[in-house]
């Protein structure tokens, strides 16, 4: 899972900020990669939207087997996580019970460390745990 | 006066087993702790400081100013304040500071927020201590994170005002780094006795500007309750039960700029209105001793709740993970 | 055979650091589809050619990234690989895929970001696209394994570098005055005896920089263009591909020429032309001395008489015959993956007669263009003709 250090900072996931994109023509929210197309209405003009963190699990598994990055932290959840905002996102999501994983649970983005980069840089992008609030 | 209007607290869950490093190490004698609070494999001390803060902010962004303070800030060259700051979406025009650290740290920093005159102040202590393998079992080492929103306007309502500060200083070397050799040449408990005498001259010198009487605190909150202190505090007349909640460090160890943040936090949870705190940090040789007086009963932050959740970690597989990292500030 | 060019479009050559592989590939795309008046939904297959982006960028698969970011979806689509002869490998797999009957229209897209890495990596990456642990280990690169067949070139017809650098000077002069060219500086004789050496006898101005670019064509089922009488009816009339020497130790002049004679034949057949028809032409020159090599391969000159006509003016815009009047790889740079596509979409320019003024070769019907790859291992020529 080696990234270009260059086309990190282009692009990438969301560093410190979680963003979705709406599209400017039809309004549709798309996950943060999408910055050319709107599959929705086919509209080529995209613009990021900012998402508040909260939403909950629709969907998950458990990783036994992880990439370099992520060695030492299995097992590990990653879900799918539907935001209240309408736009669903995969992330891994701290703190549960990787036996007890339940569709439903709502939960919170913060901010983790992801891996380490080129020359000691580290990446930080998003994670969610559970929002007990 | 300032007034603290809101504050959060991180103590990840993991908890390293004291006991078994130890014995790893052929060091025996009683733990000092029973484990210590170990930040994930993907924690460090901007993400635990990330939690902090969100909790104290709770979506808040308009802040003046942003101050962390650290042993361990992740970066070499980029500012954590900052990092921080548009992590939380805060205001890009704000002040942002990053404080060097020890244990006192917070404390400078409230007294900073007091002074700036660009609204309400974020301040942060987060600390994951890097440790010397040749020290005594201390491999893996303790991390937390506390996060504190400082109003110094006039009108300002909040929990509780900020009162004086005290401070006391002795002039001592870097000595602790006598205790890296493998078999410690000199006896380090000569070092202590630097604690008792600083601590109690800065609890004596608020007494003093405050007019309060160290025993008459309903709650004291040390960086650091070692036995030396807590003597030179019962000489000023403190009581256990002023020590009774604000205790940690036997539960998950020494969290160093954060330490005595999580005791303030856990003198806050346990407050009510008309309250009385004292925070006391040590460092380094200083000492700081801060008034606080509670105005409204605060919501918990859970802080005690966080110390009991504790989930131990692997010690094998941590270190595997960390090793190369240990060199590094985490 | 015939296939209809639909539309064209290209992005700017040269260092772009704002502009990620994703996003030129999405601009060249983008801008070729507009030209040929299609949505994404209209294409029914997608050729992308691309050659380092695991070395360059750190990843793979880059014709399934194309296809999701331009709306393709759900047409199949490839990535297509022939060192640098990729983007003229991309269109020959488009003209079949049209030629066989299965599809109306597609695109071809060629794309290369090679700016994000340091030149001594960049390099490195580059040495991938021939045998690097073998003859590499020698201690040659690209530039010092054409250097050696410079070389033999000058020993064998008796050539001086005074007669060589002529090349640079015509391209430089064209590149000038081509808007979307990495180097766009006119330059002496002289000068370019003086440049620094690379990797003698060649130098700095007869080598080509790193370039990010992409380019794209729409092609379609020659009906289709002929039912539109507005668009500038321009045909693909022959696509013709070859392989060649894998070792450049073992590469022979022999070799060189052969690379572009032998497809180059079946080309001039396909297309029912010979070399005396084709009016302008851009030949794979990312170092100098291989201009004159394809110019030869393509019967323009007799061996050894490729270098003549940068001197006396005979391969000029006015010349015989324009050999590339776009300034070449030397000036428009080698984005590996987009070179060959953006010949096609330069040939093109000069067919629709809308190639930039001071490099238009006026009223050209047939053009040609001549890509090639690896140490010597890719030969591709593709013929176009415009009707009316």
């Amino acid at each position: 899972m080696t990234v270009s250090a260059i086309e990190f900072s282009r692009l990438g996931p969301p560093k410190l900020q979680l963003f979705a994109m709406k599209c400017d023509k039809c309004g549709e929210l798309s996950p943060w990669w999408e910055r050319s197309h709107c599959y929705k209405c086919g509209g080529d003009s995209l613009s990021e939207f900012e998402l508040a963190g909260k939403g909950e699990i629709t969907n998950y598994t458990v990783v036994y087997y992880p990439p370099r990055e992520f060695l030492g932290q299995e097992p590990y959840v990653v879900g799918h996580i539907q935001m209240d905002e309408g736009v669903n996102l995969p992330a891994p999501v701290m703190g549960v019970d990787p036996d007890a994983v339940e569709v439903g649970t709502r939960v919170a983005a913060t901010l983790r460390r992801m891996k380490l980069g080129h020359e000691g840089d580290i990446y930080y992008s998003y994670k969610f745990v559970v929002d007990d609030e | 006066m300032a007034v603290l209007t809101s504050y959060g607290a991180y103590v990840p869950q993991y908890r390293a087993p004291l006991g078994e490093i130890q014995k790893f190490y052929g060091r025996p004698g009683r733990p000092r702790s029973r484990g210590l609070a170990t930040p994930g494999l993907d924690e460090d001390t901007l993400t635990m400081a990330y939690e902090a803060a969100r909790q104290a902010l709770k979506g808040e962004r308009g802040l003046g100013a942003v101050i962390t303070t650290t042993q361990a800030p992740p970066f070499e060259l980029r500012k954590m304040s900052q990092t921080l700051g548009l992590a939380l979406r805060l205001d890009a025009g704000a002040v942002h500071i990053d404080l060097g650290a020890n244990a006192t740290g917070l404390l400078d920093a409230f007294r900073i927020a007091q002074t700036l005159d660009v609204g309400p102040t974020l301040v942060v202590a987060t600390d994951h201590l890097v440790s010397y393998r040749d020290r005594v079992a201390d491999v893996l080492s303790a991390g937390a994170a506390t996060a504190f929103v400082i109003d110094p306007g006039k009108k300002a309502e909040g929990i509780a005002t900020l009162g004086p500060q005290s401070r006391a200083a002795e002039e001592v070397f870097d000595v602790w780094m006598l205790g890296r050799e493998q078999e410690p040449r000199f006896r380090l408990e000569v070092l202590f006795d630097a604690y008792a005498r600083a601590t109690g001259a800065a609890a004596k010198g608020l007494e003093k500007v405050t007019e309060r009487p160290t025993g008459k605190y309903t709650s004291i909150c040390p960086s650091q309750p070692h036995p030396q202190v807590l003597r030179g505090l019962a000489r000023l007349g403190a009581q256990p039960k002023q020590l009774e909640s604000t205790q940690f460090v036997g539960d998950i160890g020494n969290v160093g700029a954060a330490s005595v943040g999580l005791a303030l936090c856990l003198g806050l949870d346990a407050s009510r209105k008309g309250s009385t705190l004292l925070a006391l940090a040590y460092g380094g040789g200083e000492a700081v001793a801060q008034e606080m007086e509670v105005t409204r009963k605060p919501k918990s932050v859970g802080a005690r709740e966080m110390i009991d959740a504790g989930e131990e970690i692997a010690v094998g597989t941590y270190y595997r993970w960390t090793e190369g990292r240990q060199q590094q500030p985490h | 055979m015939k296939v209809g060019v639909l539309g064209i479009g290209k992005t700017p050559h040269k260092i772009q650091h704002d502009k990620s592989l994703q996003d030129l590939a999405v601009e060249a795309g983008r801008k070729a589809m507009n030209d040929a008046g299609v949505s994404p939904q209209d294409i029914q297959m997608l050729y992308v050619g691309n050659v380092g982006s695991v070395g360059f960028n750190y990843e793979n698969s880059t014709g399934l990234m194309v296809a999701h970011h331009l709306g393709v979806v759900p047409a199949g689509a490839v990535r297509v690989e022939a060192a640098c002869g990729t983007g003229a490998w991309a269109l020959h797999l488009g003209c079949v895929a049209i030629a066989s009957g299965l599809y109306d229209t597609v695109m071809v897209l060629g794309c290369e970001k090679m700016n994000d890495l340091a030149t001594v990596e960049g390099t490195s990456i580059i040495a991938q696209a021939a045998d690097s642990k073998e003859e590499y280990f020698s201690g040659l690169t690209f530039p010092s394994g054409t250097a050696l067949t410079a070389r033999k070139y000058m020993q064998t017809y008796g050539v001086s570098e005074e007669d060589l650098a002529h090349t640079s000077v015509k391209n430089h002069y064209y590149g000038a005055r081509n808007p979307s060219a990495h180097l766009r500086f006119e330059c002496t004789v002289d000068e370019v005896m003086k440049s620094a050496k690379v990797a003698d006898p060649l130098k700095l101005y007869e080598v080509c920089p790193m370039t990010d670019a992409a380019s794209a064509l729409v092609l379609c089922r020659p009906e289709i263009l002929e039912a539109q009488a507005n668009k500038p009816q321009v045909f693909i009339t022959a696509t013709s591909m070859g392989s060649g020497t894998w070792y450049q130790a073992s590469d022979t002049l022999d070799d060189a020429y052969n690379l572009f004679a032998r497809p180059v034949e079946r080309a001039y057949e396909m297309a029912g032309i010979g070399p005396d028809d084709v009016d302008v032409a851009e030949i794979y020159n990312s170092f100098a001395i291989q201009e004159p090599l394809g110019i030869e391969g393509l019967g323009f000159a007799e061996r050894g008489d490729g270098w003549k006509g940068a001197e006396d003016g005979s391969t000029w815009l006015d010349g015989t015959i324009a050999i590339n009047p776009s300034g070449g790889l030397l000036c428009k740079g080698h984005p590996l993956g987009a070179t060959g596509s953006t010949q096609a979409v330069d040939i093109v320019e000069q067919l629709r007669g809308t190639a930039p003024e001071g490099m238009l070769r006026k009223d050209a019907e047939i053009g040609i263009s001549a890509c090639r790859g690896g140490p010597g291992s890719v030969g591709a020529i593709h013929i176009y003709q415009r009707e009316g």
